[in-house]
């Protein structure tokens, strides 16, 4: 009877230290993914950001500025337009 | 040793039983004592444990507000015309308002630095203030670097708007808070703003999350708007009414530019304007969206209108003959007159012209019932179905109330107002076979009316008419523009100054349609009191009507409908037809 008492006295207290093992192993890495999601989310901002900064280089009032400013550039008017008309691929009339 | 010879079990006293009930008592007062702790512990624990139980979450669990994010504004193509990037609030908890530093915290927030050092004295012993908010991250991180004792930095959002003074109106701005003030970051503030959200949390003693306590409650983040607004079209339009507005020494002007087939629109500017990434040039004066919120006498420009009506009805043929001479008409008190006497005009030479005295005589034929529907039916007096703050609605009086000088004056625009959105939109009845369209701000959101307000037939000789007005002999050949075909109205009314019609202060307009045979753009243009030696609608705001319509058809890819003579000498090319 004793030793019967014995096995499940240690079979609770190794059930009871994987028991902690387990949970400090999951807070872990709870703590883990929890920073991971942190980043995603900064990462994300970021992203935005960047986005509005590079729309914000390339807005027209820039893009015309630089143009006619710095390389010397004009709108183009139709008479130095080429217009192509797609003409259908059997070669008929469009 | 010998000197304490006597053994201590020797003595005396301990040959003296003691009474059984002394030990009894001592064990029961122990007993007592621990029964006692026991039940304390009981209750601390078990009976009444809420209070360690808080004191317990209170150290390790935390609530995390989750940030919803704003959406942001979208042009039709997809460009960023709002956004929200991460910025800081400058907070005072305490801080030394002798702190040498802060000189330097003044100079990166740009404020007097008296000011800085009063606002941090008057903030000692208090709750934490805002000293600024939304600073740019860049300013905000040289801040953190100072690392100064009792001066916060906390994170916040800020707008970002690239279009800059563009698209000023247009876009609005939000306050400090993220939430919409003006223009479409107001009129869609249900849809941009977000819907923060919390989860509770268990911290370790590092403070990093390791648990989730209780369900998290997710953020609605804000949803993108995706306006009809084409931001390059948008930038030409403000660029252009600028300059014509600096040209002409105008107090301001507006400019609006619709697809004519849907009524969305394209563009919407005004000048003077604002950049709400600068809040400083933020001011009353400068913030009204005045092509929405303002009305105003269109003068000329409704000509168009009675004229199709009378052709609409039967009374008149483009090629009826009116006699406009003397060059003036009187009703009552009044005298109507033309710009000089022009004899006799067919319809379609008055409208050419804009005679005053030819509008009214066409008018005479009309009732007033049957003017008034017209007005009401393309929209004049009503609000524009345009989820936009303050936006006007004109007047349009009743038609009982008219006298008789009254329906005459309507007919020329006198006596009726309309924002120039409102008169860009009653121009689509030319363009769509007499439909009206509805006004969007919203891409795919247009449409046009069931009902027509002219037939088919009608619109077609009055785009005819439009164009003769833009030709060689009209009021506004400078509306003409390379390669494309245009038709329009000018207007030039005068300003109403405390109640009365000032002889010398002006508004320019220019309304009109491109290409005229199968129109794609409706733009109006309004300079308002050019104080230069130009003034007439056909002078000042025709040219702006062009070089809008040039560039708009251009970058929506439409083919240009009048012959050009090419620049192009590739080998191989044809001329264009």
């Amino acid at each position: 009877m004793i030793r019967v008492n014995i096995l499940l006295v240690l079979a609770v207290l190794i059930t009871a230290f994987v028991l902690v093992h387990t949970q400090y192993q999951s807070r872990r890495l709870y703590a883990t993914i929890d920073k991971a999601q942190g980043y995603a989310t900064e990462l994300d901002i970021e992203h935005d950001s960047l986005n509005a900064q590079r729309r914000t280089a390339a807005t027209a009032e820039r893009v015309q500025r630089v143009a006619k400013e710095a390389l010397n550039m004009r709108a183009p008017s139709p008479a130095d337009t080429l217009y192509l008309q797609p003409k259908p691929l059997d070669g008929g009339q469009p | 040793m010998s000197r304490r010879s006597i053994a201590y079990s020797d003595s005396p006293l301990l040959a003296q039983r003691t009474p059984l009930w002394r030990s009894r008592l001592i064990l029961a007062g122990l007993a007592a004592v621990f029964l006692g702790l026991i039940a304390r512990a009981a209750y601390v624990q078990v009976i009444n444990n809420d209070f360690i139980m808080k004191q317990g979450d209170a150290r390790m669990q935390k609530t995390i507000a989750l940030e919803a994010s704003r959406g942001r504004i979208l042009d039709r193509n997809g460009q960023i015309l709002a956004a929200s990037v991460p910025g800081y609030g400058v907070w005072i908890d305490g801080a030394d308002p002798n702190d040498p530093d802060l000189t330097q915290v003044a100079r990166l927030l740009r404020k007097d630095e008296r000011w800085v050092r009063q606002f941090v004295a008057s903030r000692r012993n208090k709750p934490t203030a805002a000293l600024s908010r939304q600073v740019s991250e860049q300013v905000g991180d040289q801040i953190k670097a100072l690392q100064l004792a009792g001066v916060q930095l906390r994170r916040e959002y800020i707008r970002s708007y690239p279009e800059g003074e563009a698209a000023g109106h247009l876009v609005g701005f939000t306050n400090a808070d993220n939430r919409g003030q003006e223009g479409v970051e107001l009129a869609f503030e249900s849809q941009l703003a977000g819907q923060p959200g919390t989860r509770r949390v268990l911290k370790d003693r590092y403070g990093r999350v390791i648990e989730d306590v209780e369900e998290v409650i997710p953020p609605v983040h804000g949803r993108d708007v995706q306006l009809s607004v084409d931001s390059r079209i948008q930038f030409f339009a403000y660029d252009r009414i600028k300059a014509a507005v600096q040209k002409h020494e105008a107090s301001r002007g507006s400019v609006v530019v619709l697809d004519a087939l849907n009524g969305e629109v394209l563009a919407m500017a005004n000048y003077p304007s604002f950049d709400a990434n600068r809040r400083s040039t933020l001011r009353n004066s400068v913030m009204r969206n005045r092509a929405l919120t303002d009305a105003f006498e269109p003068g000329s420009t409704v000509k168009p209108l009675i004229v199709g009506l009378a052709l609409e009805q039967g009374l008149v043929r483009a090629n009826t003959p009116i006699d406009t001479a003397p060059g003036y008409i009187r009703l009552g008190r009044w005298k109507v007159s033309d710009t000089h006497d022009n004899g006799v005009l067919t319809v379609a030479e008055v409208m050419e012209k804009s005679s005053n005295v030819g509008t009214v005589k066409i008018a005479d034929k009309l009732s007033a019932q049957s003017m008034w529907e017209l007005y009401s039916e393309v929209g004049i007096g009503q609000r524009p179905n345009l989820a936009y703050p303050g936006a006007t609605r004109g007047t349009l009086h009743d038609y009982q109330s008219w006298r008789p000088t009254r329906k005459a004056t309507m007919s020329y625009g006198y006596g009726l107002s309309a924002s120039l959105m409102q008169l860009a939109r009653a121009y689509t009845v030319f363009a769509n076979d007499g439909h009206l369209a509805q006004l969007s701000l919203l891409k795919g959101g247009g449409g046009v009316g069931r009902k027509p307000v002219f037939s088919a037939k009608t619109t077609r000789e009055l785009r005819a008419m439009l164009h003769l007005a833009t030709g060689d002999e009209g009021t506004a050949p400078r509306a003409q523009t390379l390669g494309y075909s245009v038709g329009g109205k000018t207007g030039t009314a005068h300003k109403l100054i405390d109640g009365r019609y000032a002889k010398d202060r002006y508004r320019g307009f220019f309304v009109g349609l491109a290409p005229i045979e199968a129109p794609r753009i409706v733009v109006a243009v309004l300079i308002d009191d050019p104080r230069g030696k130009q003034y007439f609608g056909g002078l000042v705001a025709a040219p702006v009507f062009s070089e809008t319509v040039q560039q708009t058809l251009r970058l929506m890819g439409v083919e240009p409908d009048v012959n050009v003579k090419p620049n192009i000498h590739a080998k191989g090319a044809k001329e264009p037809v």
